[in-house]
Formats: C-alpha cells, structure tokens, sequence
C-alpha cells in the first residue's frame, strides 16, 4: 500500500483487485435466447457490459429479397416467435398500403382480436420469465396455465400454437370458428379475475418489491434518445402508443387506456404489462361486441405487383415500435424489406443501465426488459 | 384514417421544416403522409440538430436507420418522430456507392449508435466519427456485406466453387428471364 492509502499496481492483483471479464450466454438460462453479455466485474459490481448479438442471425432481410411477397408471409411470424401476429400485421400492412387496397372490415376486426389475444399472452411470457430470473418459479406455472387457454383459441383460429401464419395481404386467412365467440367470451369473464391472482401473488410481495423498486431506471429523455418504445417506455413515463397516436386498423373505434409508469423502473415495467393486459381484454370484448359481417379476405391474384415506391408501416407490438420499411421497384419481390424491431434498441441501452448494479440485479433489469433475440437477430 | 388525430399537418410540419433548414434540404416532400427530407451527407449532422432541438418539430426519437441499395447509388434513412406530433420525418441521405461515407450521428441520438453498426454490417457504409463501428449481426471475420445487391458469399463457400452468395431465385411465371436479356 502506498503512503496515501491507495492500492497501486502489484499490491491490486496480490489482493485480486483486478477486472474481472465474465461472459454471461449465450446460453444462459436467463437471456430470454441467445444474448451473450460480456460483463466487466469488480468484485460481484458490475464496471460495463457488452451485449453481443448475432447468434440468431437467419438473415431475413436478404432472404426477402429472393421471394414473392407471399411466400415471405410464411417467414415472417417465425421472426419473433412470442407475437407473430403483429410480425404479419406490420409486413402486409405495408404491402396493402403500397397496393393500395382496402381490407374488408370484419377482416380488421378478427385483426384486432388475435392481435389483441397475441398480445396477452406475449405478456404472459414475460412475466413469467421476468419471475423465473428473479427466482420465483410459481407466477411461471400460474402464467402459463393460463396461457394455455389462448393458445388453444389460437389454434382453434389459425390452426397453430405460435407460428400463425394467418394474415393474407387484403384480409386474413379465413373466418373465425363457430365456437371462438362463446370460448373467448367466457375466457374475457374469468381472466381479469386471474389477473388479480397474479397480483395478489407478485406485486405485494415483499421480496419481488426489494429486488424491483427503483431498480435499472430509465427515464423518459433517455428513453427517447434510445429509442425505446413500448411498454419499456410508457412505464418511464413517455405517453406514446401506435395504436392510439397513429390509429391504424380499427382501433381508433375502441375505448381503451395507455397505462403509464411513474418512475421507468423494473417495477412499473412489469405493472405497465399487466394493465395492458387488462386493457387488451377491454379492447377483445369491444371488438367481439362491434364484429361485423362480411367477407374476411379479398381475392387476389396469386403473384402481386406492387407499383414502385416506398414505405414504412409500424405497429404495437407488445415489444413496442414494429416497424416493416418495404421498397417496391415493380417487380415480384421486394428490392428492399427492413425490419425495426423494439427490442435491439432496448439491448442497445443495457451498457446504460447496468452499471454500478450486482450481476442478480442485471438479471432482474434484463427481464424486465422482455428481451427476445428471434426480432433482435433477424 | 390518420388525420383526426394529428395536432400538426404534414404539410404545415414540411413548411416549418422548409424554413428551419433554409439551403440545407436539397428536397422536401410529402411522401405517405411521412415528410422526407433530403439533406447531403455533409449536411446531415447539423440538419438532425435543428430537427432534434427545434421547439416546434422536436424530433428526438430516432426510431431506426435503414440503408438502401439501388444499384446506382446507396441511402441512409432516418427514421424520426416527435412526442408532440405525429408526423414522421424522414431524412434521406444519398451516397456515393463506390465509397459510402456519410457522418455519423450517434452523438446526436444515442439509439444511433447501434443502427449505424447494422448499417455498416450490411452495407459498407462508413459513419465518420461512430465511437465503436463493429460488426453487429454477422461473423467478424465476413469480407463482403451481405446486403449489397453484390454481394459475394463467405470464402469458404466461395473455395467449393460457388458464384453467388445466394441461391438464384426460380423464375416465376411471367418474370423476364434474365439469360435472355444479357
């Protein structure tokens, strides 16, 4: 030790005081995937982290490059595998806006209905996950119980648990199953009721409290200049919402709330996802009530043409911003397809908030922040 | 369907943004109700500052960076939106495609940081001033950018004999046959 009291050099690594690197992934049971984080230690304190992305590179964007527009519909839900609908919701969107076509109204609402169910259980998933990385192994059967029934409605919809491909440029797929209306509504009945059960369960419980309160803080400025989108940046406190600001679908037609956090941590993460679950079954027995109908797809030849141009066509995802920016040069496939998905820029802000936190407590944040690397690696 | 709940028009934010960037935009338009502004490479960092600190447009959420390759030239496109209006703007920057070079705006938008690396990824483009322009999604050692319309496959593939990156497509009924052409 040096006359002022401080550890220099040799004395650092005798006393083992040096940085220690650690690589947490990619497989690690709580990267939701394959992140690897490459984490600076000193101590069990974190100095930086460097998330590194690609282990689920499948290069979707080339590959649209090299197909129809509807052969690229079978894809698409497989990009991120927990909200599929909205993968295809966002991609035909703008292929019917770069046609200009018009979708038949009972076709938007069956749209909003299985979005709206894919959305539940999207935030079951979660939950759930966030729970399991904080160590509490009950709320994931509870979650996932429950989740078993909207899959089951999936399935009787779209024939498929996950991967739904049911989304048709100028509609969907076909109409909903005789028996859907009678099963959902009695799933609308009882599920708010076992939205409480959750909360009674994990928000006033006293551990899932310590290891949340003012944990991993995002505040609003920051989460614009990230490009945070999302529930991740309603509970920071940045009133934005697609399916409110820009109405796409019919969804200006429904009367729901944007749930708001106050203070942007790993708290009111998880509270802002369970409102909108709540306000996700508002918007399902809204649009139950108001289903029209009608024909639910157009016909369309089988190869499209869509006119040269380009455009940008989002939607809420529950992850946040979805975003498809679709070139059309005139030819049977795109020139160019980008996709924006919420979740790379909620990674992009990990080396920001983490420091300074304990490795558990990186856990939690990143849980909190519902990462999903199927979007993230395209 | 968008316009009952826009607090600014896109042609009134097309006319602010008009003044507000004086010789900087070498072209406005209203393109699917999203404003895009053309601005040259040079100009780019000093017409995102005035777009992100103008009271009236504040465009400080960046919401993604696309790049583009026409085969002619390339582009960058930013993709902004405001809190306070629901006009997205768009800055597109038109590039030299033998040497895309194009200033980087990380320091200007943090988010930017990452979209820059994808760009650079797929594409070659070089944002000057990026504080860490790495490979994102692909392998580090990749020697072509898989997005170019030119691009080449990886080197091992390239030693088993093979041209292309990726696979001719099937020609479809109704599609010009490229043999034909040439």
């Amino acid at each position: 030790m040096s006359a002022a009291g401080e550890i220099t050099g040799q004395d650092r690594s005798i006393l083992h005081l040096e940085e220690m690197v650690l690589n947490m992934g990619p497989q690690h049971p709580s990267t939701h995937g394959v992140l690897r984080l490459v984490l600076h230690l000193d101590g069990e304190m974190l100095i930086s982290v460097d998330p590194v992305l690609g282990y689920l590179h499948r290069g979707f964007e080339k590959l649209a490059e090299n197909r129809t527009y509807l052969q690229y519909l079978a894809m698409i839900s497989r990009l991120d595998y927990l909200s599929g609908i909205f993968m295809e919701w966002s991609y035909v969107r703008s292929v019917e806006a770069l046609m200009d076509i018009e979708v038949p109204k009972r076709a938007e609402y069956i749209r909003v209905i299985i979005g709206e169910l894919n959305r539940i259980i999207s935030h079951h998933v979660a939950i759930g996950d966030f729970m399991l990385n904080l160590g509490a192994v009950t709320p994931f059967f509870w979650v996932f119980r429950d989740r078993e029934d909207v899959m089951d409605m999936l399935e009787m919809v779209t024939g498929q648990r996950m991967m739904y491909n049911f989304m048709r440029v100028g509609g969907v797929r076909w109409d909903l199953p005789d028996a859907f209306e009678t099963d959902c509504r009695k799933f609308l009945k009882e599920f708010p009721g076992r939205i409480d059960e959750y909360e009674q369960l994990i928000t006033e419980n006293e551990i899932f409290l310590s290891r949340t309160l003012g944990m991993g803080i995002i505040k609003p400025y920051e989460a614009l200049d990230y490009g945070i989108s999302g529930p991740n940046a309603r509970a920071a406190g940045v009133d934005w919402d697609l399916r409110r600001e820009v109405g796409y679908s019919v969804y200006p037609e429904f009367d729901f709330d944007v749930p708001l956090g106050l203070h942007g941590d790993c708290f009111d993460r998880y509270k802002c996802r369970i409102e909108e679950m709540r306000q996700s079954v508002r918007i399902v027995e809204q649009a139950l009530d108001s289903l029209c109908g009608g024909p639910v797809n157009l016909k369309l030849p089988p190869m499209l043409r869509p006119p040269a141009g380009d455009l940008y066509r989002a939607v809420e995802s529950p992850r946040g911003e979805f975003g498809v920016y679709l070139v059309s040069r005139g030819g049977l496939r795109p020139w160019r397809l980008k996709l924006r998905d919420p979740t790379f820029s909620a990674i992009s802000m990990i080396p920001k908030l983490t420091p300074g936190y304990k490795i558990a407590d990186v856990v939690a944040i990143c849980g909190s922040l519902d990462l999903l690397m199927g979007g993230v690696d395209r | 369907m968008t316009a009952e709940v826009l607090k600014l028009t896109a042609p009134e934010v097309l006319e602010h943004a008009r003044e507000l960037l004086g010789k900087l935009a070498l072209d406005l338009i209203i393109s699917d109700w999203h404003v895009v502004i053309e601005v040259g490479p040079e100009d780019l960092p000093e017409a995102a500052l005035r777009l992100r600190d103008d009271k009236k447009l504040s465009c400080k959420y960046l919401s993604t960076i696309i790049g583009v390759d026409y085969e002619e030239w390339m582009e960058t496109l930013y993709m902004l939106r405001s809190q306070d209006h629901s006009v997205p703007v768009r800055l597109r920057v038109k590039l030299n495609r033998e040497q895309p070079e194009v200033p980087s705006v990380a320091y200007i938008w943090s988010g930017a940081n990452w979209h820059e690396r994808e760009a650079y990824d797929f594409f070659g483009i070089q944002f000057q001033g990026h504080p860490d322009l790495r490979h994102i999604l692909t392998r580090e050692d990749l020697d072509s950018f898989p997005l170019r319309k030119d691009a080449r496959p990886h080197r091992k593939r390239r030693r088993s004999g093979q041209v292309t990156g990726i696979e001719e497509p099937v020609r479809l009924p109704g599609e010009p046959d490229k043999r034909e052409r040439s």
